[in-house]
């Protein structure tokens, strides 16, 4: 297992927990560029990409994905433990995902509903970010991450200064790549005000509005948004809620703003029917 | 030797404006292309009219308008086929002078050893077509922050050294448009090499340059007919009439930066979603960041500029925060820099008009709103000449009511005065004159209906005869003199007063102003000291029409008796532990001198700055009109330029001994 190469490379590991891979994608899609990275960086755990594991300790480890059960949070505290650098990578991980929005529903219901066994299931009632358990020294965001980024925070890495990660709207990004206004020139409900750049505008750029998957940036003006949409505009203040309702809804300013306009996901709080499995059996419960 | 009157130089050409049909464009930009430029001009994508590489004229947008509003920009259809019937749209010539993003250095860096080479632009020879008025006098503007001083921005510089400008005189305009009021446009004036006008009968183009001539030239069009040449002049003119004149720009610089606490800044700041569209469109705005790509060594770097806004969260950031994290504090710099500061630094506002900071704001804010609500425009104060305005002149006043305030201080009532005096505003004084003693300047602790009161201590011979008169006595009186207290801009605000022995005198009009009207101010707070209890003047005032009013009363005393349970020491210490927020708080200060520079200090330690603090100062005076030279401070004569100043208008002056 010994490397061959200088034994100052940074060991890191990509491990994930409540996720779709996305992020994990964005890193082997580095393609000829990941060869730089190996070289500079010794990977020693990713289970994505490779059988060969590792439990560290690592200098960075990667996390994708949410916390959303017990056996995730008791791990995040370990690898904490195990870790220098802990990033944290994607919408999952940094806001709790697009799976937070049943952290506005009746999670027993949720659960009870689609799996057959629901007492073999195991989760927590909510999909949490990973700081919300443990401190974490960066974050990259983004569904999936941007690869620029990734890279840019590998060199920050490798050379020991801080990462320039963007804090700016995605209006700027917007601006300076000379693309129109999606909200002003065609009247698109856009969240790129609020919304972190870094991905480089590509939803607006394609004619459609930001759906705020890098999450709210820096002091972003949610209430001034809102207002506009509904005060100016005249839309349905749950209905621009809802547009908050999405892959960073339990990041904040975005939840308390969904929360005030009732923008929360529709059928959260609907009870929901059980699934076949599960109500053959409860049936067969009541009649014993 | 008889001189012979030289032959007549023979007049020029009458060149004039030439005729295009709207056709004829597509020659001109085959000429403008064959002199080996990229063409850039107006054409339709994503639903907007921008800036873009024009190659043909069918890229032109004809037949295209729009519909602009503050936040709202819809392409229309026009009822004609004009090629520039539209107004501006997003981008401005800056995304090719000025880039979004340029590279501006390569460097590595390898076993301690550093390289920089700088990257030098080998930009494209443009010809930008269809730009306005407002966006020349932008790339003007530019010219003189970019490489108008002693240090030269190289890339733009080179990007701009040979730029070819065909321009169109406004004959649309938006209701975002304000370039009459900047001075911009609509007409075109200089800047361009050739200037068209575009009317119901086809183009009109006339050169500015040499450059513009050649152009004109190989063109071959007619000259224009006085009837085409009239219709163009008229609908320039029927374009500025229409704009009018939204923005008042003579004095806004003096006025916006007279407001650096409007509680405007704050409310706008609950609208403004610091998204930095404003400062991206804005085809002045230049700021910008350098940002460093390295590889994974960190040996190869690449330096970009680009673009940043001061909206962002990281603009003002240092180690330890942001010198404005709120938002309030950005979109007042922005304001601030493009319509007052600007000048200072370059010498014309850094504001054109052009109305996109308007049209794309995703909020739909109005810089020309906020301008106005902010620095608004004051019917300018009446100028009320005083009574008697010569040393030796003086108005009678009769003694109406004597009232002894303490041991040594009265208040004289002097009534049937000239209703000039009853003008007067809080802070301003009277010399006042008995025949055989020296003129005194007084300060005027109240107007009546047909009078005044003058509040005495009698501290030398005339003060104390003053003092012993009676009703029924005359007197004479000069003025109202001197500046005032500043009402309006305390108005809406918190105040706080602060003020030793006869130094309430002067206060009392300020404290009259607040009972009559007091909602006009936010929390009024009084702080008070006499030397002891039986010093304090207006007692009936202090203990009880003040506070009834709501005004919050703090006295204290040097030496108290067996009669006064209060607080005891420097008046300074009443505000030591107070809980209120200076940040926003105006202050008035009158006492000795030594206690207004202790106070001074002691408000701006709570946060309280030298314009938001004024001060009223006393000095020999002997004509209070600015011609005896007795009371001059500097560069300032009390009786005339003050006798209240805000400490940012004394500077260091204030409190150095020896002026």
């Amino acid at each position: 297992m010994a490397s061959s190469a200088a034994p100052a490379r940074p060991r890191v590991g990509v491990v994930k927990m409540a996720s779709c891979d996305g992020c994990q994608l964005t890193i082997l899609d580095l393609e000829e560029r990941l060869l730089d990275v190996t070289e500079r960086f010794e990977i020693l755990d990713f289970p994505e990409a490779s059988s060969a594991r590792s439990a560290g300790p690592f200098d960075v480890l990667f996390i994708e994905g949410s916390i959303s059960d017990p056996h995730q949070a008791e791990r995040i505290v370990e690898l904490r433990a195990r870790t220098r650098y802990l990033v944290t990578i994607g919408a999952c991980a940094t806001a709790g995902g697009i799976q937070a929005l049943r952290n506005w529903g009746d999670h027993a219901a949720f659960r009870d509903a689609v799996y057959a066994r629901p007492e073999w299931v195991a989760s927590l009632d909510r999909s949490l970010p990973v700081a919300d358990l443990v401190p974490v020294d960066a974050e990259l965001r983004g569904c999936p991450i941007d690869p620029d980024q990734l890279l840019e925070l590998l060199a920050a890495l490798a050379t020991g200064r801080r990462p320039q990660l963007c804090d700016e709207s995605v209006c700027q990004e917007c601006k300076r790549r000379g693309a129109v206004c999606v909200a002003v020139a065609k009247g698109v409900p856009c969240l790129g005000q609020v919304t972190q750049g870094g991905c480089g505008a590509i939803c607006p750029r394609y004619g459609r509005g930001c759906y705020g998957c890098f999450g709210p940036r820096e002091g972003a003006n949610v209430d001034g948004l809102l207002r506009h949409l509904t005060a100016d505009l005249g839309h349905d203040p749950a209905e621009a809620g809802r547009l908050l309702a999405g892959f960073t809804a339990w990041a904040q300013p975005f939840r308390s703003a969904i929360d005030a306009t009732g923008g929360a996901p529709e059928g959260s709080r609907r009870s929901l029917p059980m699934a076949p499995e599960a109500a053959r059996r409860a049936a067969q419960e009541g009649a014993r | 030797m008889v001189m012979t009157p030289p032959p007549p130089a023979p007049l020029p050409a009458l060149a004039g404006p030439r005729f295009l049909s709207r056709d004829g464009i597509q020659p001109l930009l085959d000429l403008l292309r064959a002199d080996g430029r990229r063409v850039i001009g107006p054409t339709v994508a994503d639903g907007a009219i921008v800036m873009d590489e024009i190659v043909s004229a069918d890229q032109l947008p004809r037949g295209w308008g729009d519909d602009q509003a503050p936040g709202r920009y819809r392409l229309v259809r026009r009822e004609d086929d004009r090629l520039f019937g539209y107004n501006l749209g997003p981008s401005s010539p800056k995304a090719w002078t000025f880039p979004s993003l340029v590279p501006i250095s390569r460097a590595t860096r390898s076993e301690g050893k550093v390289t920089f080479d700088p990257v030098l632009p080998e930009p494209p020879k443009i010809a930008f077509l269809g730009i306005r008025a407002c966006e020349i006098a932008a790339l003007r503007i530019h010219d003189r922050v970019l490489q108008g001083g002693p240090f030269v921005d190289t890339d733009y510089a080179a990007r701009r050294a040979d730029t070819l400008i065909v321009a169109v005189g406004c004959t649309v305009s938006a209701p975002t448009c304000f370039c009459t009021s900047m001075g911009s446009g609509p007409e075109l004036t200089a800047g361009h090499d050739l200037a068209i006008v575009e009317t119901e009968d086809g183009l009109l183009v006339e050169a500015a340059t040499p450059a513009g001539e050649t152009l004109l030239a190989a063109l071959a069009a007619r000259v224009a007919t006085p009837e085409e040449r009239a219709r163009a002049t008229h609908e320039v003119a029927a374009t500025r009439a229409r704009i009018g004149d939204p923005v008042a720009l003579p004095g806004l610089k003096e006025r916006l930066l007279a407001q650096p606490d409007h509680p405007r800044w704050a409310e706008v700041a609950e609208r403004c979603i610091t998204c930095g569209s404003c400062t991206s469109v804005c085809p002045t705005c230049f700021c910008t960041s350098v940002t460093q790509t390295t590889d994974l060594a960190g040996a190869d770097v690449v330096m970009n500029r680009t673009w940043d806004s001061c909206f962002s969260p990281s603009f003002a950031k240092v180690a330890g925060g942001s010198f404005r994290s709120r938002p309030r504090d950005r979109y007042r710099q922005w304001l601030t820099h493009k319509l007052a500061t600007w000048e200072d630094q370059f010498g014309t506002p850094g504001c054109v008009g052009c109305g996109r900071c308007v049209t794309w704001c995703p909020v739909g804010i109005d810089l020309r709103e906020e301008a106005a609500a902010i620095a608004p425009v004051r019917p300018p104060e009446p100028v009320i000449a005083p009574v008697a305005a010569t040393p030796g002149a003086f108005a009678v006043g009769r003694v109406s009511a004597v009232r002894s305030e303490t041991a040594d201080t009265t208040t004289l009532a002097i009534d049937r005065l000239d209703p000039a005096f009853a003008a007067g505003r809080p802070g301003q004084f009277a010399m006042v004159d008995l025949p055989g003693f020296p003129p005194l300047p007084i300060s005027i602790s109240r107007f009546t209906a047909d009078g005044l009161v003058l509040t005495i201590r009698g501290a030398g011979p005339a003060t104390r005869v003053l003092c012993g008169l009676q009703p029924g006595d005359e007197v004479g009186l000069r003025g109202p003199l001197g500046t005032a207290w500043p009402l309006d801009r305390v108005a809406g605000r918190d105040l706080v007063i602060v003020t030793g022995g006869i130094g309430l005198a002067p206060l009392r009009p300020v404290l009259d102003a607040v009972v009559a009207d007091r909602e006009r101010f936010g929390s009024v707070r009084l702080y008070y000291g006499a030397r002891t209890p039986a010093d304090l003047l207006f007692r009936d005032e202090l203990e009880g029409i003040w506070p009834h009013a709501g005004i919050e009363v703090a006295l204290t005393v040097d030496r108290a008796g067996s009669d006064w349970s209060g607080p005891v020491g420097v008046v300074t210490h009443l505000f030591d532990r107070a809980t209120w927020d200076g940040s926003a708080t105006h202050a008035f200060v009158c006492g000795p001198e030594r206690m207004m520079q202790a106070t001074v200090a002691a408000l701006a330690a709570r946060g309280i700055g030298a314009a938001r603090t004024w001060v009223t100062l006393e000095r020999h005076m002997e004509c209070g009109i600015g011609l005896c030279g007795h009371c001059q401070m500097g560069s300032l004569f009390i009786c005339k330029d003050g006798p209240v100043f805000s400490i940012a208008q004394l500077g260091d002056t204030f409190g150095r001994e020896g002026i």
